[in-house]
């Protein structure tokens, strides 16, 4: 193999590289190009040729019951930033606690939080739906909201990057000074944690706007759907209607641009160590 | 017309007269009679597009009585919420779209509302099949029939005459076609047997006689495994094993594609088609003609249905006599028949609905007589019994007919049905219902 | 590589360990007990609320039962009852049930070595830094870009690309002659759907083992280097070995994602006769628990579900020592 060489520069890294790359893209270079069809050449022309109305079939997805998608589009932001933003600061105060005290029970609440880990969201789905219909709260924004603010995954990430970069001796010098506990998080903690915690924020806004089961089943009012929910009723809209593919595949190639444009912006924030417990700036 | 329900039958007619006289007057000619001054907002469940037209000009005549449309996405996600909503006690919405087959789940749950008080005088409006439908055989109605889907036939008449052929009169003559069509061009299909729509199936089982589920004194009967469902699949799994239809699912982007570039050159379906057609096959516009179901007894047509549902209102309804009397208006007052025909694109299951659907389908503008052969197929619509685990019978009959249709084999078609019938039966029993046989 | 001073003492596992019980010992007594609890408390609260409170329920609703009397229509016909462990022996004895476990033990012996293995090579590559910065920056963007598309807008969109009939992956095979298997049939439906979580997963595992080369302090195979060990040798004798921590963590995660394998091929279901309505475990949970509207069932799966999730991954842990969780007691 072409590694061996010591060469500076190697055609098979670049090769294997590229053709990862390649794979990568192809459904999103397909969507692209699929959003650009009229419906009558979506399954009608060559696959990979791209066509003109791209502007038509986002106009069509506006005009949908007068912008609902951009209204899904609304709550999935909403759903994830508020989500995202309560459950990474419960995260990282659940995670400082965790790695830099010493109580009674630690263990076993960070042993629970792993389990919590392990749960699969469909089978929290429906009682989470039955207990929350007990107060009412179903088919609201917070049926939604208030669950995704618990994430057992975003502790345990706060907990390691808490450990790797909040040093004692600072929490010392801060204490020495006066400063109370909350004040110490405030001033001294969370600025230490900013790094993880973004990655926390980026974990958990994925997360949400990932989620499918927990809004389908908690919202009957479609002005309340996340962007998942909103295009799968697109999709399956029994049978006697046809199902509404420009809007889907348009629905979805919109749907993925602000979270590309997300990473981007914030690429240099998903490098994350997940053993070792490190962000690295 | 023949039912299973013969005892019932009997107190349910004697109910609807007496509750039909009892509140003629007060749900049908006075809107709003009850207490003017009380404003109640109400929610409506439907996957129905454009329901929200419909509503609005209810709402802008009532304004005490307000709907507010929350669309659906299709009948067995809102089934599940409701039903979920039930059980937590809170939740569901005042008024509910629902299909025929699943009322004896919802009402065996206790979703819906007896609104035989509020709307029994609108009885007289509906064909008695569709009637029993909400009805269940017994004295409670549990909904107004919205639209009925009768099973029709459509193909693409510049193939048939290509190939010499005419619309199928009976299922030799389909299956005759079929082959001819394939033979001609082996990349065409008539049809396509679809493991994924266990409501087609229903529908055609029902046109050959079939009732699937039925009440025999106190218990429930259940007979899916019977002669007239074995005759379709074995039938259906004959034109498979042969190769002349395709095994593939409806619904795909495959089978689109397969309606737009006249590879699927036939669709057995219901009076809805059109709409789907328009969006799935805009490109073969003006091919398609629509025909009488293939029989197989030409003297005695018959016809199965796919699709329909009422508008119920639902046990949690804290205004049930306002919801009812909406419900009643939306499904038989005549000019919501009207916006129901032409916004919403609905077949309406009232009797009136011919008034309303003058003019045929846009895509299939050149045939006038469109409304005229549904009417015919709803005259002929064979009797049918749900029962309350239709759910049950019909995803074992997407594993089992999904496993046979990729086998290609027509022995596993109808080796198919006792899986189901067993599935079902076992099902039933373990709830606690009584099943007899 | 320029790392922040704050974080580059504890980059590698061995030099935090050591530290652990110093730091340990040096807590002040004089803090308040209360404080740790009051941080967690939120969490606490919310996880007691949302997680806990519903498993115990779905473990309640598990050794239930609605009882039907005679037709059932009747309002009140229906009422809830105790079933014991009935429903459990129903779920184990359901004969669609071992089937789908042993299709997400295939699953899973496909999906997690082939993504880790491409994750580990795409990763290495990149660390070796043997092309072009372009090049490596844009791979990297592009091979993580997925984890960006829902699971299901994934699904829909393979889905398009798995279908024969519109998909350009049959264009371009029966273009250069041959005839294109149908990747939806019996045979290839476990790689379709696996191919889709391969897909979504590589990037992101990627990251985290490239995270973990690149506290590897350059010193260290600089000199192998000088040696004159190849590439290969540096990366299978120095850097591996290095990142395994890392590698364990993505196993463990990866292996509680595959055997939670549920909106793949629910999405993909519509679009084949192979894909039953149990063709994984939590397919079944979902068909009982939304089409058969019996979630007591649902929830008596859902339990031997997530008790084969714990053991399997706690036991997996405990094979490869509790260090990799990080816990200091």
């Amino acid at each position: 193999m072409s590694v061996l060489s010591a060469q500076k520069r190697s055609p098979l890294a670049t090769t294997l590289l590229l053709l990862g790359a390649a794979y990568c893209l192809l459904p999103v270079l397909w969507v692209l190009i699929a959003s650009s069809k009229s419906i009558g050449e979506l399954f009608s022309t060559f696959t990979l040729a791209p066509s003109t109305h791209l502007l038509d079939n986002i106009v069509d997805l506006n005009n949908y019951r007068d912008g609902l998608y951009w209204r899904w589009m609304a709550n999935t932001a909403l759903y994830a930033g508020v989500g995202a933003a309560a459950s990474t600061l419960i995260s990282a105060m659940a995670g400082y606690a965790l790695a830099k005290f010493e109580f009674r029970g630690k263990s076993l609440v960070f042993n629970l939080i792993l389990a919590g880990v392990l749960v699969p969201g469909v089978i929290l789905a429906i009682p989470q739906y039955l207990l929350l219909a007990e107060v009412g709260m179903t088919n609201t924004y917070w049926a939604v909201l208030l669950p995704s603010f618990i994430s057992p995954y975003g502790i345990y990430l706060a907990r390691i990057f808490a450990a790797a970069s909040v040093p004692t001796e600072i929490l010392e010098a801060s204490r020495i000074d006066g400063a109370g506990d909350w004040r110490t998080f405030g001033t001294v903690v969370l600025p230490m944690m900013r790094t993880g915690l973004v990655t926390v924020f980026l974990f958990q806004f994925v997360a949400i706007w990932n989620n499918f089961m927990l809004p389908y089943i908690m919202l009957g009012n479609d002005r309340l759907y996340p962007i998942t929910v909103g295009l799968n009723g697109l999709l399956n809209q029994g049978a006697n209607q046809p199902s509404m593919y420009t809007a889907v595949v348009t629905g979805a190639l919109v749907s993925i641009v602000p979270l590309i444009a997300l990473f981007l912006t914030l690429q240099r924030y998903w490098q994350v160590d997940l053993a070792a417990g490190g962000v690295k700036a | 017309m023949k039912t299973k329900f013969a005892p019932l039958m009997a107190a349910l007619t004697a109910a609807a007269l007496f509750t039909g006289t009892a509140c003629s007057s007060s749900s049908d000619s006075s809107k709003g009679a009850t207490d003017p001054a009380e404003k109640v907002e109400l929610t409506y469940w439907s996957w129905t597009p454009n329901m929200d037209k419909v509503v609005a000009a209810w709402n802008s005549k009532n304004p005490n009585i307000q709907i507010t449309v929350n669309k659906q996405d299709g009948g067995d996600a809102a089934v599940t919420k409701l039903l979920t909503a039930v059980k937590a006690g809170s939740g569901a919405p005042d008024i509910m779209q629902a299909e025929y087959q699943k009322i004896p789940t919802l009402v065996s749950s206790d979703a819906l509302a007896d609104i035989a008080a509020e709307v029994g005088s609108v009885k007289g409006k509906f064909p008695a099949g569709t009637w029993n439908g909400v009805t269940l055989g017994s004295e409670a109605v549990y909904g107004v029939p919205q639209d009925s889907g009768p099973l029709m036939f459509f193909y693409r008449s510049d193939v048939f005459e290509q190939n010499g052929l005419r619309a199928p009169k009976t299922w030799d003559d389909y299956a005759a076609a079929a082959e001819k069509i394939h033979q001609a061009n082996p990349k065409q299909y008539l049809g396509t047997f679809s493991a994924t729509d266990a409501g087609l199936f229903t529908g055609l089982a029902q046109q050959a006689g079939a009732s699937w589920w039925g009440v025999k004194g106190d218990a429930w009967t259940v007979d899916i495994n019977d002669a007239a469902t074995q005759k379709v699949a074995a039938y259906w799994g004959g034109l498979v094993e042969k190769g002349v239809v395709d095994n593939k699912p409806m619904y795909t982007p495959e089978w689109n594609a397969a309606l737009n570039d006249g590879t699927q050159v036939g669709w057995v379906s219901a009076v809805w088609a059109p709409g789907v057609l328009d969006g799935s096959a805009k490109d073969t516009l003006g091919k398609w003609k629509a025909a009488p179901m293939p029989q197989w007894d030409a003297a005695a047509p018959k016809t199965g249905a796919w699709g329909g549902s009422a508008t119920s209102v639902t046990t949690q309804s804290k205004h049930k006599k306002q919801a009812a009397q909406f419900v009643a208006w939306l499904n038989s007052d005549a000019e919501a028949l009207r916006l129901l025909a032409t916004e919403a694109f609905v077949y309406p299951a009232a009797n009136d609905a011919t008034s309303a659907l003058t003019s045929p389908p846009s895509f299939f503008a050149d045939q006038p007589d469109y409304y005229t052969i549904a009417g015919e197929a709803s005259k002929t619509l064979a009797p049918f019994t749900y029962g309350p685990n239709v759910n049950v019978a019909y995803s074992a009959f997407n594993d089992a007919f999904g496993k046979a249709a990729e086998s290609k084999k027509a022995a596993a078609f109808t080796e198919s049905l006792a899986t189901i019938q067993k599935t079902t039966v076992d099902d039933l029993k373990n709830a606690g219902f009584t099943v007899a046989g | 590589m320029s790392q922040s001073t704050e974080v580059e003492p504890s980059t590698t596992a061995a030099p935090r360990r050591t530290a652990t019980p110093v730091t340990a010992t040096r807590r002040r007594p004089a803090r308040r007990a209360g404080t740790p609890y009051a941080f967690l408390a939120p969490a606490l609260i919310l996880f007691t609320a949302f997680l806990a409170a519903p498993i115990f329920y779905a473990g309640y609703l598990s050794l239930r039962k609605v009882q039907v009397s005679g037709l059932g229509l009747g309002s009140k016909a229906r009422t809830e009852v105790w079933a014991g462990l009935e429903n459990y022996a129903r779920s184990l004895s359901d004969p669609d049930f071992l089937p789908s476990v042993g299709r997400v033990g295939a699953y899973g012996l496909i999906v997690v070595p082939t993504m880790l293995g491409l994750a580990l090579l795409m990763a290495l590559l990149l660390d070796a830094n043997r092309t072009r910065e372009a090049v490596s920056k844009f791979a990297r963007i592009s091979i993580f870009l997925p984890y960006a598309v829902p699971a299901v807008v994934a699904s829909l969109l393979w889905g398009f690309l798995y279908l024969p009939r519109v998909s350009p992956i049959t264009d371009v095979v029966e273009a250069v002659g041959f005839t294109a298997p149908n990747l939806l049939s019996s045979d290839l439906t476990l790689w379709a759907v696996a191919n889709i979580a391969v897909w979504g997963g590589t990037g992101f595992n990627m990251i985290v083992i490239y995270t973990a080369l690149r506290a590897v302090p350059t010193s260290l195979y600089e000199s192998a280097r000088i040696d004159g060990a190849s590439e290969i040798a540096i990366a299978w004798r120095i850097k591996i070995p290095i990142v395994m921590p890392s590698l364990v963590m993505t196993f463990v995660f990866s292996l509680i994602a595959t055997l939670q394998v549920f909106a793949e091929p629910m999405t993909l279901r519509p679009l084949a006769n192979t894909i039953s309505t149990t063709w994984t475990p939590l397919m079944k949970v979902y068909r009982d628990a939304f089409t058969r509207n019996d979630i007591y069932a649902a929830a008596a799966t859902s339990v031997i579900i997530a008790l084969a999730t714990f053991i399997l991954s706690f036991g997996f842990l405990k094979l490869v020592g509790r260090r990799a969780f990080n816990q200091e007691d």
